[in-house]
């Protein structure tokens, strides 16, 4: 156990190393010159660029930057991002600390996934469960329809729609935005009051704001996911069903309702958790376009403006956005793998997929 | 002695009414099976449709109407740049003949301007065809997805029967870069790397101008991230039929491993993969639609499913902000109405396709 957990853990740096390779290739490979960043490079002369090369590092070769990237990473400064660089005349760099950017995004992505996968949990595992104990009736064929239907509905198409009309248009919810759950400061409101006839949003905090800002945004991430996994609990519950501790709790007098929450219900949804985290990687896909639409600060739509900015690929915030990503993915799957070891002993460390959870995944 | 004319002799036949003892073909039980499936046919019915409809369908409704997919019609927008609705007859003429800036209406045109019919209205301030672009989208959207389809089909077919077939090293680094690629956002990478392709070089391609710029490019990386589905599924299929009697007897007899595979394996190999095949492209589709809306895959001005979802909603640095004068939900709901409609038959004709395949499976 412990060296298999071991090894997991070794297979993690090797692919983090990897990724920050492929990172570190890629922006070799984009034509657009960081010193852009800091100087205007239509107009700048060489002398200014090569300064400005010289103030971000880049003027060094790539493998001394990889080194002191891993090196600097390695005691948990990420840097600064270079979007948001500027040079006091010391020289000292000030800006954005790309780790504390990242993990500002990671809170907005964070609430984002968690927030829709409990409100999917709250709708799937129930409305599963009704469906099983009633195989083959209306309600039952009804709903497994419309998950088809769900699934083959894209997120981005859920999202607009959701926004134009009943943000948008209808008023019911926010269109858009985040709000922290810390309430605005007083320093800040004040400061509002000054630009608010420049149709500034007022700053917004607290947790009611914070939910109501989020509550399309979740719905649109669980309406996914609701699908594939109402379409889980009802098959795992139909399993269950017959088996023979079912039968022998009806049979000594349970209520049908104790059969199902007591008996059945544990049984079937244990490894809906652990399933949930092997998708972790799906989720921060569905996220980032939702992040988008919604336009909430999350990993996903920080690293979107980091490659897609005005001046090019902000290097510091894509390697730090990719190996967060990348590590928490892989220890939850790890976490995962060892749960449902703990479960149920008999499981192999092999992981049985069907061909339409394939189907899911990348979209 | 007498010569047998065997031209003349009664020809054998196998055919003896109804009842006959021959087995049936592999293909004739798969349509058999497949004809019962009232939901899956006429999703196949759709998807022929619908590729006649994207394929000569959109030249012909171009001739017909007499007008291209890129041509400007600034009349079908109103003075508070709302593009006209469905059923719009407009004036065919790309300048304004307006001289008041503050007029409420649009000036008509000199007299001799001819008009034209946009059926489903205008695409955005531009006022280009949107029946037109929805199809010619359309096409580029799945010659993204099929596209990408075939080619990650075709390398995991060769590497997962290889890896399936031999074992060994190829084996455990497919298995390996399966178990990665699953755990990790797709999505991001698709970005990164579409971002990067972005200045040039293979978005350029179009082998002659039979596709548009930038399908090669993005049907190349989508390709490259999907293969290893379609691998792994052949891997455990060759894996599961290597040590059969029929493949044994095969090499008893002297063939070769490249004839064994070909002839004894590929036959098992190819109904699944049909099937996962169509499950694919409509996975593809919603990648397509991602990755563009994202800012990372085709490009304006060539319309396809992902730009006219993302051209309402505005740039990833800069959404539109909504404008009740200027918005038109149709722009939203017609490309995603015509999303979801291919991917839901996508997905029920692979489902289908999945279950007349598959000789085990009993309805």
């Amino acid at each position: 156990m412990i060296l298999y957990i071991l090894r997991r853990l070794a297979v993690t740096v090797i692919l983090l190393f990897v990724l920050s390779v492929i990172t570190f290739w890629i922006y070799l490979k984009v034509p657009a010159d960081p010193a852009g960043f800091l100087v205007d490079i239509q107009h700048a002369s060489p002398a200014a660029i090569a300064d400005a090369h010289h103030k971000l590092g880049t003027d060094r070769p790539v493998l001394t930057q990889y080194g002191d990237f891993v090196w600097r990473a390695l005691h948990g400064d990420f840097g600064i991002s270079w979007q948001s660089i500027s040079f006091s005349f010391g020289g000292t760099p000030t800006g954005e600390h790309v780790g504390a950017l990242v993990w500002h995004a990671a809170l907005v992505t964070a609430s984002l996934v968690l927030g829709g996968f409990v409100l999917m949990l709250l709708v799937a595992i129930p409305l599963g469960t009704y469906v099983a104990t009633k195989p083959r009736s209306f309600a039952d064929r009804v709903s497994v329809g419309l998950c088809i239907a769900a699934i083959s509905t894209h997120p981005l198409v859920v999202g607009l729609l959701l926004q134009l009309f009943v943000g948008n248009k209808w008023k019911l919810l926010p269109a858009s935005g985040y709000c922290t759950t810390a309430k605005p400061s007083r320093e800040a409101l004040e400061a509002w009051q000054r630009f608010a006839p420049t149709g500034v949003p007022a700053p917004c905090g607290g947790y009611v704001e914070w939910a109501h800002h989020l509550v399309l945004p979740w719905f649109t991430f669980a309406l996914f996911f609701i699908a594939l996994y109402m379409r889980i609990v009802r098959a795992r519950m139909l399993e269950v069903l017959d088996e023979p501790f079912i039968r022998t709790a009806r049979a000594k007098g349970a209520s049908e309702f104790r059969v199902i929450r007591a008996h059945a219900l544990r049984n079937a949804v244990a490894p809906i958790v652990t399933m949930a985290a092997m998708d972790a990687g799906l989720a921060i896909g569905i996220a980032m376009y939702i992040e988008t639409v919604f336009g909430l600060p999350g990993l996903g739509r920080t690293t979107i403006r980091a490659l897609a900015g005005f001046q090019g690929y902000d290097l510091p915030v894509i390697l730090a956005v990719t190996l967060v990503a990348a590590t928490a993915i892989i220890l939850l799957n790890l976490v995962a793998d060892l749960v449902l070891l703990w479960l149920d002993p008999t499981v192999t460390r092999k992981r049985g997929r069907g061909m339409s959870r394939l189907v899911g995944r990348a979209a | 002695m007498a010569v047998v004319d065997l031209s003349r002799a009664p020809e054998l036949t196998f055919d003896d009414g109804p009842e006959s003892s021959r087995p049936e073909g592999q293909w004739a039980l798969t349509w058999r099976r497949l004809r019962r499936d009232r939901v899956a046919l006429a999703s196949g019915i759709f998807l022929v449709v619908l590729l006649f409809a994207v394929g000569p369908g959109a030249p012909l409704y171009e001739r017909a109407v007499g007008h291209g997919p890129n041509d400007l019609f600034p009349y079908a927008v109103n003075v508070s740049l709302r593009p006209a609705g469905p059923f719009t007859v407009t004036w065919a003429t790309s300048t304004l003949a307006d001289d008041d800036p503050f007029a409420f209406t649009h000036k008509d045109p000199p007299q001799g301007t001819k008009k034209t019919l946009l059926l489903l209205g205008a695409d955005s301030q531009l006022g280009r065809d949107e029946f037109l672009r929805l199809l010619y989208g359309g096409r580029v959207s799945l010659e993204v997805a099929v596209g990408a389809a075939v080619l990650a089909i075709a390398i995991g077919l060769v590497l997962g029967s290889i890896a399936g077939f031999f074992g060994g090293v190829v084996d455990s680094v497919i298995s390996r870069f399966t178990d990665l690629v699953m755990a990790f956002p797709l999505l991001l990478f698709l970005v990164m790397l579409g971002s990067l392709f972005d200045y040039g070089g293979i978005t350029r391609w179009t082998l002659h101008g039979v596709f548009n710029e930038g399908v090669l490019q993005l049907t190349l990386i989508i390709a490259a991230f999907t293969w290893f589905y379609p691998a792994r599924i052949v891997r455990t299929q060759v894996l599961s039929l290597r040590g059969r009697e029929f493949v044994e007897a095969a090499q008893m007899v002297g063939a070769r491993d490249a004839r064994i595979m070909r002839t004894h394996l590929l036959p098992h190999v190819i109904p699944p993969l049909l099937a996962y095949g169509t499950l694919l492209v409509a996975t593809n589709i919603m990648i397509e639609v991602g990755v563009t809306f994202l800012g990372a895959g085709i490009k304006l001005p060539t319309a396809s499913w992902g730009s006219l979802l993302a051209q309402t909603w505005g740039s990833l640095l800069n959404p539109n902000p909504f404008n009740p004068a200027s918005v038109q939900p149709w722009l939203t709901l017609l490309p995603s109405l015509a999303i979801f409609m291919t991917v839901f038959a996508l997905n029920q004709f692979g489902e289908g396709l999945r279950e007349a395949t598959d000789p085990r499976f009993v309805r």
